[in-house]
């Protein structure tokens, strides 16, 4: 009996090792067809690929820029996690975020926001606002059978839209016209969490701690309390959950009620953080959507969201870079995320690519890989 | 000559479980082959090498004498191997000759020729003995039928040699006869049948010689006439194993259960259980007899409270259980282990100890202000992996990693952790091999003499035989005769009953009501 968790631990370990292996794989192939791509369409590829690896990590600034969205993905990345591990695929981060950043908005340009009270209760109302943002497709697909993701995708249009209407209408601005509100007090922006004589470190703030205190929060309520347990059973089998005795509705309304807290959170970090002070049409850029690439290559485990983010961020950052810098533009970075997602969904494994390249038998991969095959 | 031989097949999968070890075959033009063994004993695994679903590490495989290599299923097809799984892989919103032809349509031009895909589905029906009307959904035909699809769609592609796992563990008694049938007809037009199996009475009726495999090695192959089942069923274990059951006497007298008037409509609006009445006492088992889909399993779901009741009452414990939930009905002493262990049962993508204390999250043992105890909850897994013999890595290993037997074990272990009052079970040994069963059956009549009341549907009749105490046959959800269990109650007297035959009158049924 004494040597069953040693088997158990190791059996574990093979399983990270598999993960890992698939997943640098995948962003190996995925590098591979970005360099020809690039190879192929500019003027000065050595340079654009130069500068997609290497930039993020040149300058103090770049490493806060880089880290900066490191913390933004690992929210969303844990945002989309919690839903999928409840198998259920609510694509409402976004919305969340602009619901969010527009609570927070309000609570910063209030007297309240000039104030201590600034920065805590921005936060809470924030969370608070993505969590109602959360919970109505979930409500209405407990109640009403409405598909969450066709009604979440939707409650994302509005989000955007409600937010930029207020921006344009009634919000405090500098002055009119412009697709900005006034900058939120000092009181109430995230302050700067490096600070060092000549090192400008900007956009690095709160926002960060904040990614890895949820990191442990979303981990320790997933494997350390019975909610999480009864949903992870949800997510992986919901008869069977129902058999059990588990309220199979709630845990899935609360799922996506606790992932809308996360998108109100980064949508505080986006309007409260460094990068901004302020609430702007659009600001999120598309962010809170790649969540899912985190959550999928993370296989939905809190503890490897911010592993992935580190990653995907740093590309992403790249990418960016490579756009200002040279004649690349930064959507060959969708190139990346497309390969990636495509690979790492896909039971594709490393002994795959050995077996292209010698047609030769080898042996099957895993015994989960057969299924499809047995048709 | 052999048609078809295996020699020294090895197969170790990634993680290092061993599956088949110097396996042998050799199957003979025309015959009927089993393979029986215990469920890990490496039969499927052997199936899918022959199939070309796996490779194997060692060994070599000849057809007609010829060595060949499959590195996958069509390789096989082409070379005339047909295989029918255990779950199908049918198209259930198409009609049965269009998942017949599927991926080999006639054709005129670029159109699918209908009328003669559905002859030729038609003749191959006729030729075979394999009746099936070609042209209803598939999604709306018995079990039984679609696995004639099966059949249909490898004969279809011209197998010569016939795969067949586990074919009989989704049918009723009438329904293996009528298969038996076919695959006599099957042979005698000169196709081969290789048949995994578990239950061996069947295997020593239709096949003709047979391939016992144990612990992923062949323990030796026979001719089918000089074995007994007695003597079959030590080869695959390894030991003389007695197939009955020794039950204690107990008192019969305390009303555990009991159900009145229970109606029962499914979601098409069927009714499904029409008016019954049961009930149950405490240190029985009574078995609900039937052929599958007269409401047994519908009335087992509405007492555990899984399915909405149309009418009627449900007694647990001298409480009225209409009004409880799932839990409050398991907190008056419920225990169940249902039908299809991995669509209902078990999370098979949770670990052993996450699956033994899914249905006590209530429990202050293991779970405390919301926080698991994960001590305990180990502590628990290993209790019950070592008290129920489960063969498996660790509490911390996924349910799905492990055989059906083992599977199955992990439900009856959450089950019967605690000494239940009342204990629902269908199905108990569905696709479980011989020492599994054994052990599951003495796991429940256990339950029985420490005092809980059983209700026990099965589609094995020799089950139901085996262990209850009093028989209530059903038909169309209704109770068509009551026996109490005596040496002299034979399959062939409840057939006539379960086939709604015949209806005993009330009070011929009375004294075994209660």
């Amino acid at each position: 009996m004494s040597n069953i968790p040693a088997i158990d631990r190791n059996s574990r370990f093979k399983t990270i090792r598999r993960e890992v292996g698939r997943a640098v794989g995948a962003l190996a192939i995925a590098l591979l067809v970005t360099f020809i791509v690039v190879l192929l369409t500019s003027k000065a590829p050595l340079d654009a690929i130069t500068q997609l690896l290497t930039a993020p990590a040149s300058k103090p600034r770049t490493i806060g820029l880089w880290l900066d969205d490191v913390a933004k993905l690992t929210i969303t990345g844990l945002a989309f996690s919690l839903v999928f591990q409840a198998r259920q695929f609510a694509m409402g981060v976004q919305g969340q975020v602009y619901i969010g950043a527009l609570a927070a908005s309000y609570v910063a340009l209030s007297p309240l926001g000039a104030s201590w009270a600034g920065i805590p209760l921005g936060i809470t109302a924030a969370m608070l606002a993505g969590a109602i943002y959360g919970f109505l497709p979930g409500i209405a697909k407990a109640k009403l059978g409405a598909n969450e993701i066709v009604s979440s995708l939707m409650l994302n249009y509005i989000a955007i839209e409600v937010c930029n209407f207020l921006v344009r209408t009634s919000l405090p601005k500098p002055q009119a016209g412009v697709l900005t509100t006034n900058d939120f007090p000092d009181s109430a922006v995230f302050p700067q969490l490096i600070k060092l004589e000549g090192l400008n470190v900007t956009r690095l703030d709160l926002g960060l701690v904040f990614a890895l205190v949820a990191v442990l929060v979303v981990w320790f309520a997933l494997y350390r309390t019975s909610w999480g347990l009864k949903l992870r059973l949800v997510g992986h089998n919901a008869r069977f959950a129902e058999y059990s005795g588990i309220k199979a509705t709630f845990i899935m309304v609360s799922a996506m009620t606790a992932s809308g807290a996360l998108g109100g959170l980064l949508g505080s970090m986006f309007v409260q953080g460094q990068g901004y002070g302020k609430l702007t049409v659009l600001f999120e850029g598309g962010l809170a959507f790649e969540g899912i690439l985190v959550a999928i290559v993370a296989r939905s485990r809190p503890l490897a969201v911010p592993v992935v983010a580190l990653f995907y961020g740093y590309l992403r950052q790249g990418a960016q870079l490579m756009n200002i810098r040279t004649d690349v533009p930064a959507e060959v970075i969708g190139v990346v995320t497309a390969i990636i997602i495509l690979l790492v969904s896909s039971s594709f494994s490393l002994n795959f690519i050995t077996r292209l390249f010698k047609r030769s038998p080898s042996p099957s991969v895993a015994p989960a890989a057969v299924g499809g095959a047995a048709k | 000559m052999a048609l078809l031989e295996a020699i020294g097949i090895g197969k170790t999968y990634p993680g290092g479980v061993v599956a088949n070890d110097g396996v042998n075959l050799v199957i003979e033009p025309g015959e009927v082959h089993a393979v029986v063994g215990e469920n890990g004993a490496g039969k499927s695994t052997l199936m899918k090498i022959l199939f070309g679903i796996e490779q194997p590490n060692a060994g070599t495989l000849l057809l007609d004498s010829k060595q060949v290599h499959f590195s996958k299923p069509r390789e096989a097809i082409d070379a005339g191997i047909g295989m029918v799984f255990q779950h199908f892989s049918l198209v259930p919103s198409f009609s049965v000759y269009e998942n017949v032809v599927l991926g080999s349509e006639p054709r005129t031009g670029i159109r699918l020729d209908r009328n003669k895909a559905i002859a030729e589905v038609q003749a191959l029906s006729d030729k075979f003995r394999l009746k099936v009307d070609p042209l209803p959904p598939v999604g709306s035909l018995p079990v039984g039928q679609q696995q004639r699809v099966e059949i249909l769609k490898a004969l279809y592609r011209n197998a010569r040699i016939l795969i067949l796992d586990e074919p009989t563990a989704v049918l009723a008694p009438q329904e293996v006869q009528e298969l038996f049938v076919a695959i006599r007809s099957l042979v005698a037009q000169g196709k081969t049948v290789i048949f995994i199996a578990h239950k061996l009475p069947e295997v020593l009726e239709i096949s003709n010689s047979i391939t016992v495999m144990r612990q992923g090695k062949t323990v030796g192959q026979v001719k089918t006439k000089e074995v007994t089942e007695k003597s079959l069923a030590a080869m695959m274990v390894g030991r003389e194993v007695s197939l009955r059951v020794e039950r204690k006497p107990t008192e019969q007298t305390e009303r555990v259960a009991s159900v009145s008037g229970l109606r029962i409509v499914n979601a098409r609006g069927t009714e499904v259980v029409a008016g019954l009445d049961l009930n149950v006492y405490a240190g029985e088992i009574v078995g609900l007899v039937g052929v599958e889909g007269n409401g047994q399993a519908e009335t087992l779901e509405a007492i555990a409270g899984l399915r909405h009741v149309a009418a009627g009452d449900i007694v647990v414990a001298n409480q009225n259980a209409g009004p409880l939930t799932v839990l409050q009905r398991r907190g008056l002493g419920l225990a169940s282990i249902p039908e299809d262990r991995i669509a209902e049962g078990l999370s098979t993508g949770s670990t052993v100890a996450e699956n033994l204390v899914a249905t006590r999250l209530n429990d202050s043992r293991y779970v405390r202000g919301g926080l698991l105890d994960l001590k305990a909850i180990k502590a628990n897994a290993l209790r019950l992996i070592e008290q129920f013999s489960i063969r498996v890595g660790g509490p911390g290993s996924a349910v799905g990693t492990l055989s059906g037997g083992n599977m199955q074990k992990v439900v009856v272990a959450r089950e019967l952790s605690e000494q239940p009052k009342l204990l629902l079970v269908n199905q108990p040994t569905r696709g479980v091999d011989l020492g599994a069963t054994q052990f599951i059956w003495r796991t429940i009549t256990d339950a029985r003499d420490k005092g809980a009341a059983v209700l026990l549907s099965s589609a094995d009749l020799s089950e139901l035989l085996a262990l209850s105490d009093r028989l209530l046959v059903l038909y169309r959800g209704k109770i068509v005769a009551a026996f109490l269990n005596t040496p002299d109650l034979t399959p062939e007297t409840l057939g006539t009953y379960m086939l709604g035959l015949s209806t005993q009158t009330a009070d011929e049924m009375q004294a075994a009501l209660k």
